[in-house]
């Protein structure tokens, strides 16, 4: 007994093969083991499983994290959701509000004088041979169309605006400065049919122009181009008051 | 010689056959697997001392198997399954590794 070393009883347990009780209830256990083993390598390997295995209170821990999952990626969602709908109304607005600061432009610019202007409206030449014809008569002129709604207006490439000043300049006339000589060529966008009557109407400025002596022809047109600008100006004192 | 043919045939037939586990039997199955190994090293570290005994592994393999699916059966029931049979894993794997440290010292004298 002492002799044989556990080697040598492992060599002889493993060759050469022999038929015992002892041997073949010990590979029935071994094949019990070894078919349970592979099973669950089986299973456990498989990736649809990964819970199969799991015990029932496993289960559940597993489905209350997902459930608090869910809802933090649903509160999440809908955080992003009401973000992203409340950007897009405000670049709706901002959109919408930079059109109509254009259109006001656009509009403040006919008025101001810095942006072109067409339509409808009258031409008014005044033929002044004589030199008769001084800055307060084209004043009148203006003041007239002005009374009767002329929206923009140009005398021989200078526009006329608000602060628009005329003056006595030796024969002719200053218009902001500028010297513009006769005949003075009128552009006025308006409602022809009001334009037109107010200049002529009796002793009004045609009638006052032809005592001196100076011819002048008015018509009317569908489309007349204001194109004389002006630059805009900053006013140094005056401030908006409103926001 | 034979018994070695055992396991290996379980092994194969195991993959061949890729049986469903019953929901029973699924928690059961790996603690008992790792009992049966326990029992299986015992047996060798047994026949390498010489004091092998076929009734001896056939009742230490059994009830292993059975003791070990009845603690996690157990502790299933008392809400501590995971506990306990991490529990039951640590100390069949400390058994595993004393009977190869045995066995080792046989085979390789040392």
């Amino acid at each position: 007994m002492s002799t044989v070393t556990g080697r040598q009883r492992l060599v002889q347990g493993l060759w050469p093969p022999r038929v015992s009780r002892a041997q073949l209830i010990v590979a029935v256990l071994l094949f019990g083991l070894g078919f349970g083993l592979a099973v669950q390598v089986a299973s456990n390997s498989n990736s649809d499983s990964a819970l199969r295995g799991a015990r029932q209170e496993d289960l559940v821990r597993i489905l209350d994290e997902l459930d608090d999952r869910t809802q933090r990626l649903e509160d999440e969602k809908q955080g992003l959701q009401k973000q992203r709908d409340e950007l897009e109304n405000s670049s709706d607005q901002a959109e919408e509000a930079r059109k109509q600061t254009a259109e006001k432009e656009k509009q403040l610019g006919i008025l101001a004088g810095t942006v072109a202007a067409q339509g409808p409206g009258i031409t008014m030449t005044i033929d002044d041979t004589k030199g008769t014809v001084e800055a307060d008569m084209l004043l009148d002129a203006v003041q007239e169309l002005r009374a009767a709604g002329a929206e923009a207006i140009q005398v021989n490439g200078v526009r006329v605006v608000a602060n628009t000043y005329l003056t006595d300049s030796g024969k002719s006339v200053s218009v902001d400065g500028n010297k513009i000589n006769a005949p003075y060529r009128f552009k006025v966008i308006g409602k022809p049919q009001d334009l037109e009557p107010a200049l002529n109407i009796p002793g009004g400025v045609v009638q006052t122009l032809e005592k001196e002596q100076a011819t002048v022809t008015v018509g009317r047109s569908s489309k007349i181009v204001v194109d004389a600008l002006r630059a805009a100006k900053q006013p140094d004192y005056a401030r908006s008051s409103s926001r | 010689m034979i018994a070695v043919l055992g396991l290996i045939v379980g092994v194969v037939a195991g993959i061949l056959v890729r049986p469903e586990v019953p929901v029973v039997v699924e928690p059961y199955l790996p603690i008992a697997v790792v009992a049966a190994l326990d029992a299986v090293f015992g047996g060798l570290r047994a026949m390498l001392d010489g004091i092998f005994d076929d009734k001896v592994f056939v009742v230490s393999f059994l009830s292993n198997v059975v003791v070990a699916a009845l603690i996690v059966f157990l502790g299933d029931k008392l809400g501590v399954g995971a506990q306990l049979s991490t529990g039951v894993v640590v100390v069949l794997g400390i058994r595993i590794f004393s009977n190869a440290a045995a066995i080792r010292r046989h085979v390789f004298r040392a």
